[in-house]
């Protein structure tokens, strides 16, 4: 089955501006101590992503056949998401209210939801042919 | 009442009826449609929605194949065709759920005699 689609890179590419438009919009707003307006981008942040995904993985699903539970998505998200966090970090384009432990601890925390979401997939998956679910190839 | 059972019934019927149609020769859509209409005697209509979405998956899954042919004024069509995985399942089905019906005592009970 071909996991990587036009959609889901179309969704990475579109993740990464996404994620760096959001770092330095957070940066500077904890920078110049705009605590609200920076969980707003945050809030923002985190609905453009969902809409994203909804829409791209729609596609994904229904026009592809890729039947992965979501979890081409939910990985992409956690690789751009953590390689644009860390690297700001590393950069040093931090401001001095974030700290790298949180984005350490997020990564860990995530890490161990995606390794359920890959059991959940694995489960489903027996429940498929070509990417399309049994229940629904004749209905 | 009548009708609720007929609705749940048909809903199940419509592989079947794309199925006998594409076994019947390679057809386009409108045709598909239309041998649907006709050979059920009008009793199974399906929109044309429905029918794309159907085949989408089944030449997704290699059991309908198609190949490009003239329309007659527009754009080429794409007719559509029973690959023999297909034509296997279909004759499969066929012999395991619709032949018990024409069991004697069946055709009795149906007062089809």
């Amino acid at each position: 089955m071909k996991f990587i689609t036009k959609n889901l890179v179309a969704y990475a590419a579109l993740l990464l501006v996404y994620s760096l438009i959001f770092r330095y919009t957070l940066s500077s707003l904890l920078e110049a101590e705009k605590f609200i307006l920076a969980m707003v981008s945050g809030v923002i942040y985190g609905v453009l992503i969902f809409f994203t995904a909804w829409i791209l993985g729609k596609a994904h699903t229904i026009k592809k056949f890729v039947f992965d539970a979501g979890l081409g998505f939910n990985i992409t998200t956690y690789i751009v998401w953590g390689l644009v966090s860390e690297l700001w970090f590393i950069f040093g384009f931090n401001s001095k209210y974030e700290s790298i432990r949180s984005v350490h601890y997020a990564l860990i925390i995530w890490g161990v939801f995606l390794v359920l979401h890959f059991f959940i997939y694995w489960r489903l998956r027996s429940k498929t042919i070509k990417g399309v679910l049994k229940s629904e190839i004749f209905d | 009442m009548l009708t609720t059972w007929e609705d749940t019934y048909k809903k199940g019927q419509l592989t079947l009826w794309i199925f006998l149609a594409l076994k019947d020769g390679p057809k386009y859509v409108n045709e598909i449609r239309d041998f649907i209409l006709e050979y059920s005697e009008g009793t199974i209509s399906c929109e044309e929605q429905s029918l794309y979405r159907a085949l989408r998956k089944f030449k997704h899954l290699k059991i309908v194949g198609f190949s490009s042919g003239k329309g007659h004024k527009g754009p080429d069509r794409k007719y559509y065709e029973l690959t023999e995985i297909g034509l296997d399942i279909l004759l499969e089905f066929i012999s395991r759920n619709i032949k018990l019906f024409f069991n004697k005592k069946l055709v009795e009970l149906m007062n089809l005699k």
